[in-house]
Parts: structure tokens; sequence; C-alpha cells
């Protein structure tokens, strides 16, 4: 492509539709139609893989429909910055978004809420009088951001520590449901979660039904939050048997 | 913080077993808030809250902005928080800095709602003064001067008295421009608008030690505490923001047990503010 001198050099780059849609949702007689045509009690289909890098201790990557993540874990290892003897192991988390992640360029504004949301997550479930004196790092990268970002970041976090042999008391599942007037869908898309009226995220460790941690944003009812809370409960209950046997092929594999 | 001793945790947490904490309230019994607004000049709105011995200021200040392009129809609303190395000695340096990044997300979420600003305590849409190109930014600062226990709850409460107790003043955009310009804008001297709070939501904070929850935990009780729930109700009774510290599982059933004693809670907790912010208002107005 040859530029003119002094004209600027053509470019491509995608319509933002969301915007343009969102004066029609606004009305409560029309209901929200998904855009990838999901019931709004149905996930997108997970796709999740141990042993993605090699030179880490543990690693996996999910693909849950747009939304790509690849984590690894390095660890447990010397802990470098604090000189101070711990009792108990260190965890240092960080979620990075790389720059093509979002169709605007350049970097959201959530990387370090999401590190620390992720360390919340992560810290109640490893059991860290198992590695003490020592850290263990836990990396993630999302590469294209779909929507959920943080739940499937901490879901394949605890498939990576799995795949690490760390232990933990359960693996942990996390699922988050958005609420549109009153409609509510679990496992929102970028649209979707662009003009949600309210996003509720649980975190649960599947085996022993306890959560670990609630995140809920916007205005909700009473009866709404109960809704949420069981749809949440039952999707993460079937994630983590997908998670379990992603975890059992990948050492039967190993096995043959 | 003394760290206490194996008696003493046994004294805790077996007292908020029997419904006898140790400075003699009950489980859901709030420790005396004393609010004084008005208390640094230069800011539109600032309030000092004192629950117990937990002390902080907030402060809210205004500045002409432009609206981001993603949302030109809105102002813009910032909360920072500030643990001073007054309150506790680990907080020099960098060692407060998550807990300042924690609890200004925790309050940030309970007072911009979601994305569509469905639930939001502040109406950004009432920052606006023409759109896409002038807009107000509040910045919302909050400092922790001393810290025994529940800071969020103090927070949230200093937060809403501030709020209350800021005027903003009055803009007219004196000069028609062309799509592409800045208007010129004229902020006015002598009048001021209110700001409507009406909708600001209070947090509540129940911190689960044992099998029971104890409403304003001090200190001491948060060294003992499992997990902690924080709950922000308005005036309605929707919830208007929920954030789960603590790392040990919580059954599901508790979390939404844990709703409903919020609830309850707020109602007596919402008129006790709203009387103590009006007070401190007309208190204010004399002087």
């Amino acid at each position: 492509m040859s530029a003119k001198p002094g004209a600027a050099t053509p470019t491509y780059s995608p319509k933002v539709v969301g915007r343009s849609r969102l004066p029609i949702f606004k009305d409560s007689d029309l209901d929200w139609s998904r855009p990838d045509g999901r019931g709004f009690p149905q996930c997108r289909p997970a796709l999740l893989q141990t042993g993605a890098v090699s030179s880490a201790s543990g690693s996996a990557y999910a693909e849950f429909g747009n939304t790509k993540v690849i984590v690894s874990v390095f660890g447990p290892r010397e802990s470098k910055k604090a000189m101070t003897y711990s009792d108990v192991g260190r965890l240092n988390c960080n979620v990075s978004y790389t720059t093509f992640a979002s169709p605007t360029l350049g970097q959201g504004t959530d990387h370090k809420e999401y590190s620390s949301m992720l360390h919340k997550a992560l810290e109640g479930v490893i059991m860290m009088e198992t590695f003490p004196k020592t850290t263990v790092d836990v990396f993630a990268l999302v590469l294209e951001s779909g929507g959920s970002d943080l739940s499937v970041v901490i879901s394949c976090a605890s498939l990576a520590l799995a795949d690490a042999g760390i232990m933990m008391y359960d693996l942990i599942t996390a699922v988050s449901v958005s609420c549109i007037g009153k409609n509510l869908m679990i496992d929102p898309v970028t649209e979707e979660e662009g003009c949600e009226d309210g996003s509720f995220m649980m975190t649960c460790m599947p085996s022993r039904y306890e959560v670990t941690q609630l995140t809920v944003t916007g205005e909700w009812t009473t009866p709404n939050i109960n809704e949420a809370m069981q749809l949440c409960l039952d999707a993460c209950l079937k994630l983590g048997e997908i998670m379990r046997d992603c975890l059992k092929q990948a050492a039967s594999a190993s096995d043959e | 913080m003394v760290g206490l001793s194996i008696g003493e945790q046994h004294f805790v947490k077996g007292g908020i077993a029997q419904d006898l904490r140790t400075d003699g309230r009950k489980r859901l019994t709030y420790r005396p808030i004393y609010v004084e607004t008005g208390v640094i000049p230069q800011a539109n709105g600032s309030a000092r809250v004192k629950i117990g011995g937990t002390d902080v200021i907030a402060s809210v200040k205004a500045e002409i902005g432009r609206p981001s392009s993603l949302q030109p129809d809105k102002g813009k609303v910032a909360v920072f928080i500030d643990c001073s190395p007054t309150a506790e000695p680990t907080f020099g340096g960098r060692g407060g800095e998550e807990l300042s990044s924690e609890l200004a997300l925790a309050l940030q979420r309970c007072l911009l709602g979601g994305k569509s600003g469905a639930g939001a305590g502040i109406n950004l849409s009432s920052l606006l003064i023409k759109e896409g190109k002038v807009c107000w930014d509040l910045y919302i600062d909050g400092l922790v001067i001393s810290s025994d226990g529940n800071l969020l709850d103090a927070l949230g409460a200093a937060i809403k008295a501030a709020l209350t107790n800021t005027a903003i003043p009055k803009v007219n955009v004196s000069a028609e421009v062309a799509d592409d310009e800045q208007p010129e804008i004229d902020i006015s001297d002598e009048e001021y608008l209110q700001f409507d709070t009406s909708s600001v939501p209070v947090i509540v904070t129940l911190t689960k030690v044992g099998t029971h929850y104890i409403v304003d935990a001090t200190a001491e009780e948060e060294s003992q505490m499992s997990s902690a729930v924080s709950i922000s109700v308005n005036r309605v009774g929707h919830i208007c923001g929920l954030t789960k510290r603590g790392g040990s599982g919580l059954d599901p059933s508790v979390i939404l047990d844990m709703i409903s004693v919020a609830k309850h809670v707020t109602e007596t907790l919402m008129s006790k503010l709203d009387s103590e912010i009006s007070a401190a208002e007309a208190c204010e107005d004399e002087s």
C-alpha cells in the first residue's frame, strides 16, 4: 500500500457496534438476546489444557469462547526479596494483558486490581504451610479478553497450580453472572459486561461447597442475589468436574 | 498492635459466642459514632468520623475536566485512600499500600454501581456540564488517622457525610463554540449546588468469629476473624455492593444469612448516621 505524501496512512479498525445498541435495551419490554445465541443460564464451552508452558513448574491454558488465558506457576522457589524467615510460604500473583487482548489498542486499567483479587482467591485454598521460606509465583497472561476475564483467570490458575503439584485444599472455580434489567445471565461476554446493571463474581471450592470469594457490584435485590448464587454454585460444580477430567487426562497421558 | 495470648483469644471468641464482647457490646451493636463536617475548609466537602477508636477523614474536591470518550455523558469520580503511619507504624512507606488499594476498590465498587450506572450512590450524569466537553471530576480522598478495626464502615460513613457537605459551584457555559473547541465556562463564586446524597449507601462489615457474626469489630476482634463480608445497602434495601475478605471459605447459606443480618442492621445504622450528619451540618452552619 503506497501512501500519498502528506496523507494519513490508511488504517483499519473495527467499528464498535455495542454502543449503538444501548438505547434499545433500556426498554424493559425488549428482552436481551445474547450475541452468541446462548440461553441465559448457559456457559460458554470450556477448553482447558495443562502443560502449556514447558519451562514452568506447572501451567494451564484456558479458552472460554473468546477469552483466552494462559497461566504459568513457578515454584516453590527461594524468596529473594524478603529476608525475614516465614513459617508459611508466600504467594505472588500477577495478571497482565497483552496489548492485543482488547479490541482497542493499549492496555486495560484493571491489572493491579485483578492481581490482588487473584491473590485473595488463591491464598485461602493453597496450603501455605507446606512450603515455608519459599515463594510460589503465579503469572497470568490474558491473550484475548472476551468477557468474564477474572473468572477464567482464577479457574485457569487453580488448574496450573494443580499441574505444578502445589498442595491445595481443593480446586477453585470462578463464575460470574451479569444482571441486565431483570435478566440474569451467566458467563457474560464483553458487550454484555459493557452495559450491565450489576455484576456478581463468585469463587468456590466445588467439593467442599464453600465460597471463598464473592464480589458484587451494582444494585441487587435479595431474590436476585439468591438466584445468582444458585446459578453460580451450579456452574462452579460443573466446571469443577471438567477441570478434574482435564487433570485426569493429563495424568493418564503421561502414564502411557 | 500487640498480639493476643491464647487465653485472650479464647476470651474474645468465647465472649462473642455468648453475645458479650470485650467492651460489653452485643454482637450487632455499633460503637458510638461521632460525625463532624466541614473540617477541611479548602475542599468542596469534608467530614471526620470517629467510630470508637477508629478515626478517619474524607474530603471531596471537584475540578473541571473532560469526560472520557467511552462515556461522554457522565462525570468522573476517583476514590483514593491513604492509611497514614500515625495509625499503625506498619503503614509507613509501602506497607499500607495494599490495604489502601483494597479499601479504595471496595469503596469505588459501592459508590459507583454497575457499568451502566444502575445502583450508583453518586449520579454521574449530574456531574455533566456540557456533553463530551466539560464535566466535573470528583476526587474523593480518605485518610485513616487512627485504626481500631472496621475501617471500611468508617470510611463509608465519612464519604457519605462529606458528600452531604459538598457544595459544587454553579457553572454557566458562556459561549457557544464549534464542535471541536472547548467552550468558555464561567464558574460562579456565589451560587452553589448541594449534592443529592439520598442514594449513597452505607457499608456494614460483618466479621465471622467462630460460628457467629459481629458488626463493627475492633482491631483485636479482627485478628481472630476467619472471614469478613462487607455489604453495602442503600435506603431502599437493595444491595449495592458486596465484598468478601479473608481466605477461609463460607457456606453459601451463611452468606445469604449475613446479607439479611446486614439489611436489618442497616436500618438502624442509616437513620443514626443521617441524624448525626444533619446535627453536624446544623452545628457547622451556626459556627
